[in-house]
């Protein structure tokens, strides 16, 4: 998606950090995708606590799919970093660093 | 009627009032007349006041009374809730932060300033504005009701036989006053309110998903006394389901129910990020690292979201027996704890709807003042008049609500979140597609927004509430076109459409050479991070905006 956004220099990006973000893609995909699948959950056995499958699941999913995305937005940190330079972007944002690029702050 | 309970409510309610009207003093800057300081608090709230915004927008009306209700009445898809609330998250992880970015770049406050800035096109971004005008009056209307069914609860202003002027005046005692002290103090009232707000619905709902439970027997036994529940209606009601007068009832959807489920869930949550209320709260955050960092945490708050959708079970294994079921969870509420607690529970449901009323109300208005009166009325308006058009504006969208509330039926107040949603995620194709690419011509975007308009309002027009011919708006399903029998949420439907003619008609545009405007955003503006040059500079003092007081 966003690796392929026509970037000043696009192509530095993809080969640095497409893979990561492809990482980060997927792991976002499992969180939309699998929630829809309906069919998947709709059963009342097995039961956990007196909750029905089709509840529990869905209350499982919560927590998993909110670690799948803790980890995307690790990765994605990694891999903004990275592809800062290929948008012309100074390689730190001035409010991360510790204040030395107070020039550029304005 | 308790009097208990009501004095607590009382108590309550006049608490925030007072609050409501000395917020305009809180963080005061020296006068309320410009459009940065009454609409958007000064521009000065940090993470920590955002975020108790954005929880605003999670805990409203629907998650305490319209999604336990749609449970209570036994809606198989009624849950469609929760995996709404999973999917959400990434997809803002995907898309927002580009939003964030080229907002920030540019000085963007509303969805409709950044179409206009990146198709050139006036009549686009007008349409994206008057579509977050029209949408935001059912959401609104739906946190009335909220507060509606409270008073209704617990004796004031409900009763079957109550005349007009009985039955809706504590409704419009509760909205005038919202109205006023919106007026008076603009976005700071609701962003001191929600304090006591969430302190109050955090008390309230641990309370009733731990404790009610062990009153009920557990979770087990509540899931099938609703089961059983729901079958003896079904076959008490076989004849009336079999031709079509009265919906079948169960606690998970069937095989044929699936599409509607999945629909519902995506396109809910597609759209609530298209909400100008919803983009106001994300634009307060500091950085496009607290907008990724929040999409992993923030799912904590499904959870019981989840638990608190199954209170419309609770209520059926309470044995609550009431005709319409938004009061289930009032009624549940009035049932199980002490008139105290009711009333805590009470003032906690009706605050938690006039907060995200206040600032739906608000961020209508500001994209009514923005993209609207200034870019066709009075392009020379001073501050002061961008102010008094917002705070006027803040009380039409209210009556909008107060009408949606009066003209449809408030037994599934679900709906009217959902109608919002049929509209509001017809500006995506402009909003969301533009973030990543410029290959649709700004033409084909609005006419096939037009389309996607038009489909969905005239389908859902034509759903009538079951069991009543003739009658309109009374579901957010339709049958899905080209097929027999699957049911779809309209506005999953619509947007399909809408994009389907965007594509076309870019296809034929661009063979024509039709002029498709100037970008005045560059790739690097979808990245850029707080402290990166034209950042800070744009929040500081916008084009566009009034000048901030700081």
């Amino acid at each position: 998606m966003s690796q392929r956004n026509a970037a000043p220099d696009g192509t530095a990006r993809t080969r640095r950090t497409g893979g990561l973000w492809r990482v980060v893609f997927l792991l976002l995909a499992v969180g939309i995708v699998v929630p829809l699948l309906v069919g998947l959950y709709d059963s009342v056995d097995p039961r956990l606590f007196g909750f029905p499958f089709y509840y529990w699941f869905q209350f499982a999913l919560i927590p998993v799919v909110s670690l799948l995305t803790w980890i995307a937005f690790r990765l994605s940190l990694r891999a903004t970093d990275q592809d800062r330079p290929s948008y012309g972007l100074p390689t730190e944002p001035g409010s991360r660093s510790t204040g030395h690029e107070g020039g550029e702050r304005r | 009627m308790n009097t208990v309970e009501l004095v607590i409510f009382l108590f309550f309610f006049l608490l925030v009032t007072v609050i409501g009207f000395l917020a305009a003093r809180w963080r005061r800057a020296d006068a309320m007349d410009s459009l940065d300081e009454w609409g958007l608090g000064g521009r000065g709230f940090g993470t920590f006041i955002s975020w108790f915004l954005i929880g605003g927008d999670i805990y409203t009306a629907y998650t305490f009374i319209a999604v336990p209700a749609t449970l209570y009445a036994g809606s198989v898809v009624g849950f469609f809730a929760v995996p709404y609330t999973i999917v959400l998250y990434p997809l803002i992880f995907i898309f927002v932060p580009r939003f964030w970015s080229v907002s920030h770049r540019h000085g963007y406050v509303t969805p409709a300033d950044f179409v206009r800035g990146r198709f050139d096109s006036k009549p686009l971004a007008l349409a994206v504005a008057l579509t977050g005008l029209l949408a935001t009056m059912p959401y609104i209307a739906l946190q009335l009701v909220g507060i509606q069914v409270v008073l209704e609860i617990m004796g004031i202003g409900g009763g079957e036989n109550a005349s007009f002027l009985e039955k809706d005046l504590p409704l419009f005692i509760a909205f005038a006053v919202l109205a006023a002290y919106t007026y008076a103090s603009g976005l700071r009232a609701p962003a001191l309110i929600a304090f006591v707000k969430d302190t109050l619905i955090y008390i309230v709902i641990l309370v009733a998903v731990f404790y009610l439970p062990t009153q009920l027997g557990g979770w087990g036994h509540i899931f099938d006394v609703a089961s059983q529940s729901f079958d003896k209606f079904n076959s008490d009601n076989a004849g009336a389901i079999a031709s079509g007068k009265a919906a079948g009832k169960g606690i998970m959807p069937p095989a044929a129910a699936h599409w509607a489920y999945a629909s519902l869930a995506l396109g809910s949550a597609l759209a609530l990020f298209m909400y100008p209320h919803s983009l106001t709260g994300v634009l307060a955050s500091k950085n496009r690292t607290v907008i990724r960092r929040n999409a992993a945490l923030l799912p904590a708050y499904s959870f019981l979201l989840g638990l608190l959708a199954l209170l419309g079970f609770a209520a059926i294994a309470a044995g609550v027996t009431v005709t319409n079921p938004q009061q289930s969870v009032p009624a549940l509420f009035d049932k199980m704890f002490p008139g105290w607690f009711a009333g805590v529970a009470f003032a906690a449901i009706a605050i938690g709807a006039l907060v995200p009323a206040a600032i739906m109300s608000i961020a209508a208005a500001n994209l009514w003042t923005r993209n609207i009166y200034k870019a066709f009325i009075n392009p020379d308006a001073t501050p002061k008049q961008e102010a008094t058009q917002s705070k006027l504006v803040s009380l039409v969208v209210k009556f909008g609500a107060l009408a949606f509330v009066l003209g449809l039926g408030t037994q599934d107040a679900i709906n009217f979140q959902l109608l919002g949603g049929v509209w509001i995620l017809q500006t995506m194709p402009a909003l969301v597609f533009s973030l990543y690419t410029r290959w649709f011509h700004r033409w084909a975007l609005l006419a096939g927004w037009a389309v996607g308009m038009v489909y969905g309002t005239l389908t859902a027009y034509n759903v009538p509430v079951p069991g009543k011919a003739g009658s309109h708006f009374g579901g957010p399903l339709a049958i899905v076109p080209f097929t027999d029998t699957t049911k779809g949420y309209i506005a999953l439907t619509a947007f399909v459409i809408n994009v389907l003619v965007a594509v076309v008609l870019t296809f034929a545009f661009r063979a024509l050479k039709v002029d498709n405007g100037r970008d005045e955003t560059s790739p690097a503006d979808y990245h850029a991070d707080a402290g990166d040059p034209g950042v800070e500079e744009v929040l500081e003092g916008e084009p566009g905006t009034a000048p901030t007081a700081r």
